[in-house]
């Protein structure tokens, strides 16, 4: 009975410490303020619990450690930087000691130093987003407006947009927030919470739980912890609650057999005490009825969008907003063929700096060139025969497998009629044919089955035919 | 004479040291070199973040470029100062947890210590990234060198992959990913959106094939020894790896000192002489070229001519390396390891062989057990002068003596529950091997090669 009466006073403490918590994040963004503020409160909330303590005796073991800690690290802050690597662990968990990285030594190249082609390089790196996205003014307006329904009008939602990679999904819906948030700060909206998880960038799916909550109050727990606290705090209705925007990226990653990460994180939008708002963005368009179980793809909802792999002429005005036009149907592959050919330019020195079509074409021969005619021609001469013998073994068989026996049969008889080679033994063969396979120019079978493996084709006889006659004639 | 033996006893210290520990000279492929120098060079100085795959067949000497291109850049003190590099090998990071935390102590983040790493995998994983997030143009450029690349993506969801193309197309910390691999079809392995992270810059690196006179060179390169100057020059190339504080790329810690050596002139030149007379013979010329029909990667005529110089003695006519060495050493790779097995045989044994190559004969490579070699061989053994009273046991002891040699190999899809005597098996060698080794045997009794020529007794 003393359990029952001890359990939910405890809940009920907990989701206070969430709901104070983001509020006082919204304020302002300083720790230590936030810090001393909360062991205030909790000051007076101690000295309730300990008389509660007393009255009711071997009851919250799980609370008092959390207390000790939360000590233990405002004592660390207070004195010197940490010693012990657990110590700065802890305090990496609690949040306290935010992720840096090594700053260069040497002084950073002005931009005066660099000539045209190196800004234009710059400029046409994947990683330089513009502020508005060309081509996709459309999609741009259409989650624009859905967002901002939602956040005005208090309620929660879903969204799913899909497209193939390289499309610009990411990009219009960070843009998207990034003009909300603007709003905002002009005070043309109500403030908004703004959350991302990659499903790529987990673990395992029920990671997302953890990285939720960091972002919410920064500090790391356990999943389980994590989820439990995320339910309170989208369960519970509270007067200021302000809407929350979670964008998840990925979501196919996030499906696993249950199912129960992607149930809870379209289930918690429903729940009218949540504001959640939720954008999922996928790569295939039916994903929800293809994978997702019918409740899931039922909390999903239809406000979908897809975003159609750019045209042609939709890349060269991409190109062009940043410089200069190609083919493909994947932004990212076209601004790294256009790099490559400012490299190429670059390099060859010309007076006249700018990029004509050969760079291009070279640049493009490279990034799409299918190496294996090539990787044939260089092959040495016996493991050419050995891949004029499969041919030759595929053509008489007519079956795409063969086995080495007849393939060492066909090989004999034409290196016998070239005239002028040792014919190796099986053995030595058999080290030509994994030498081939580990390149991937044939599939073969281990070689424990010996004289009885298996051999496949990997590359067409055409192309066989066409790297080799070339040689003798040359 | 003792002062001849010391000279030999070093050029053959030399000559091995420099095939053996030469870990940063590459040659040829001077596009290439130049194509990488640049990218690293550029991720160094201009904080641009790249990725970048290097294919070739195996032995072409991927990692050695690496290595010869992270050497010429020691030269630059922006690159030492403002780059990690982070070294990975597929068949050592066998999973991304793995892989995660040497990232980790490699790069020195905070949750590192001692080459220790605190917190999960999830926790690991969102470290990382975070450090990356937090960094920008002005951080410290980090180069990841991926070996083995091709098992990187047999990892669960590629989410190293993932996350390591991610950074280095978004604005974050300059990040430079280089891949080495001997697929040729390893971007078919990508899943669709690392490959779209990916930026497709893919260097094709093949040996030299067609032209059978470089290889003849680099013989001759491997071969001679290199005048003082030329040694100066290498010396202070080696000398400068200690440049490189990198406890992952541990090439520079045993690398070969040409400073240790100094060669008389009159000697090196006597040597260099022989070689050039000894390039000039014919047979030592077509030697060669059996050897690159073969194989044309450079690793495979390091290990010849490795055996070569271990030839090398102070005995009267193994001062030098001769064409018949060569030609013998040549000539050995040509020997078949399963006829040597065979010619080790005992005469049982090879009755044996005999009986399971009239089987096969007969019934087209039908699969066979021991009661019907047994009763093939009885036929035999009953009419011969010397096989008349072999015991069964004795015979199927033979048997297995065969198949532990993997002479023959057992059926796989055969159910294990039958009993030795009649586990169905093939004959892994061909009839080839079989005659070949029925004529090289010392002392098989006559009856034995008649036997082996014909079926019929």
């Amino acid at each position: 009975k003393r359990v029952a009466v001890g359990t939910p006073k405890r809940n009920i403490h907990m989701s206070n410490i969430v709901e104070e918590m983001i509020f006082d994040k919204q304020d302002v963004l300083s720790t230590p303020k936030l810090k001393s503020k909360r062991s205030l409160a909790f000051g007076k909330e101690k000295d309730i619990e300990k008389i509660l303590l007393e009255v009711t005796p071997k009851k919250p073991v799980e609370e008092t450690p959390k207390r000790v800690q939360r000590s233990n690290s405002k004592y660390v802050k207070d004195s010197e930087t940490p010693k012990t690597p657990s110590q700065k662990l802890k305090m990496i968990r609690s949040g306290e000691l935010t992720p840096s990285f090594k700053e260069r030594e040497g002084i950073e190249h002005s931009k005066l130093s660099k000539n045209d082609l190196q800004l234009a390089r710059e400029r046409l790196h994947v990683s330089v987003v513009p502020l508005s996205l060309p081509c996709r003014e459309k999609e741009f307006e259409n989650i624009y407006t859905f967002l901002e329904g939602k956040i005005n009008d208090k309620c929660g939602g879903c969204m799913y947009i899909s497209g193939v990679p390289g499309t610009g999904k990411t990009a219009t819906v960070t843009g998207v927030i990034r003009a909300l948030q603007k709003q905002v700060q002009e005070d043309m909206l109500p403030a908004f919470d703004y959350l991302e998880i990659n499903g790529m960038r987990l673990t395992e799916p029920r990671q997302a739980y953890v990285h939720i909550y960091r972002q919410l109050t920064g500090k790391t727990v356990a999943w389980e912890h994590a989820h439990a606290l995320l339910e309170k705090r989208f369960m519970t209705a509270a007067p200021r609650r302000i809407t929350t925007v979670l964008i998840v990226d990925e979501l196919d990653i996030l499906c696993n057999r249950r199912q129960d990460v992607v149930y809870n994180l379209l289930d918690w939008p429903t729940k009218t005490a949540a504001c959640l708002v939720v954008v999922t963005i996928a790569n295939t368009m039916d994903l929800p009825e293809r994978v997702l179980m019918g409740k899931v793809t039922s909390r999903l909802g239809l406000t979908r969008l897809t975003f159609q792999p750019y045209t042609h002429k939709q890349l060269q005005e991409i190109v062009t907003g940043r410089l200069v036009a190609a083919v493909s149907g994947d932004a990212r592959r076209a601004l790294d063929i256009c790099r490559r050919a400012t490299e190429i330019a670059d390099s060859s020195k010309g007076k006249e700096i700018c990029v004509n079509i050969l760079h291009v074409q070279q640049a493009l021969s490279e990034m799409i060139a299918s190496a294996k005619v090539q990787a044939i021609k260089r092959c040495s001469r016996l493991e050419q025969i050995l891949l004029q013998a499969i041919a030759a073994e595929v053509t008489r068989t007519g079956v795409e497998e063969t086995y080495f026996m007849g393939v060492y049969t066909q090989f004999e008889s034409i290196a016998n009629f070239m005239g002028g080679i040792l014919v190796p033994n099986t053995g030595q063969v058999l080290r030509l044919c994994s030498k081939l396979g580990a390149e991937r120019l044939i599939i073969c079978e281990h070689t424990r089955n010996d004289i009885f493996q298996k051999i496949l084709l990997n590359v067409s006889t055409d192309d066989i035919h066409y790297a080799l006659r070339v040689i003798p004639e040359a | 004479m003792s002062d001849g033996a010391e000279e030999l006893l070093q050029i053959r210290r030399f000559l091995k040291e420099r095939l053996q520990r030469d870990y940063t000279t590459f040659r040829g492929h001077d596009t290439e070199r130049e194509n990488i120098r640049q990218l690293l060079q550029r991720t160094a100085e201009m904080a641009e973040s790249n990725s970048l795959l290097l294919i070739g067949p195996r032995g072409v000497g991927k990692t050695t470029l690496i290595n010869a291109v992270l050497t010429d850049l020691l030269n630059n003190p922006d690159f030492i100062q403002n780059t990690l590099v982070v070294h990975l090998n597929g068949y050592l990071h066998t999973d991304d947890k793995l892989a995660l935390k040497s990232i980790t102590i490699q790069m020195q983040l905070e949750n590192a210590c001692d080459g220790k790493v605190f917190g999960s995998f999830a926790e690991n994983l969102a470290f990382l990234l975070e450090c990356l997030k937090a960094g920008d143009k002005r951080s410290k450029s980090v180069v990841v060198i991926l070996e083995e690349f091709d098992l990187f993506c047999a990892h669960h969801n590629q989410t190293l992959l993932y996350n390591l193309f991610d950074v280095s197309q978004s604005a974050q910390a300059p990040i430079c990913i280089l891949g080495l691999t001997c697929r040729l079809d390893v971007i078919e392995l990508l899943e669709k959106r690392v490959k779209s992270r990916f930026s497709h810059r893919q260097i094709f690196l093949f040996p030299n094939a067609d032209d059978f006179s470089e290889f003849v060179k680099l013989f001759e390169t491997l071969l001679k020894i290199p005048n003082e100057r030329e040694l100066k020059k290498h010396a202070e190339r080696v000398a400068s790896l200690k440049l490189l504080q990198s406890d992952q790329l541990t090439f520079h810690q045993n690398h070969y000192d040409p400073g240790k050596y100094k060669f008389n002139k009159r000697i090196t030149d006597r040597w260099n002489k022989h070689i050039d007379a000894l390039l000039q013979q014919n047979n030592v010329r077509q030697a060669l070229q059996s050897l690159f029909d073969y194989d044309v990667s450079e690793a495979g005529l390091k290990i010849f001519i490795y055996r070569l110089v271990a030839q090398l003695q102070n005995h009267p006519g193994r001062t030098q390396v001769t064409s018949e060495q060569i030609t013998q050493l040549i000539s050995s790779y040509n020997n078949d390891t399963k006829v040597e097995i065979l010619c080790g045989l005992s005469i049982l044994e090879m009755c044996l062989i005999i009986s399971m190559k009239h089987h096969s004969e007969i019934y087209d490579r039908d699969p066979f057990n021991f009661e019907i070699i047994y009763a093939r061989f009885n036929k035999f053994a009953k009419v011969s002068t010397g096989m008349q009273n072999i015991e069964r046991g004795v015979v199927l002891k033979a048997f297995e003596h065969l198949r532990n040699l993997e002479l023959i190999l057992p059926i796989a899809s055969c159910a294990s529950k039958v009993q030795k005597e009649f586990e169905m098996h093939k004959l892994a060698l061909t009839y080839g091997q079989i005659h070949q080794a029925v004529q090289r045997y010392q002392v098989l009794p006559t009856e034995v090669t008649q036997w082996s020529q014909s079926s019929l007794i």
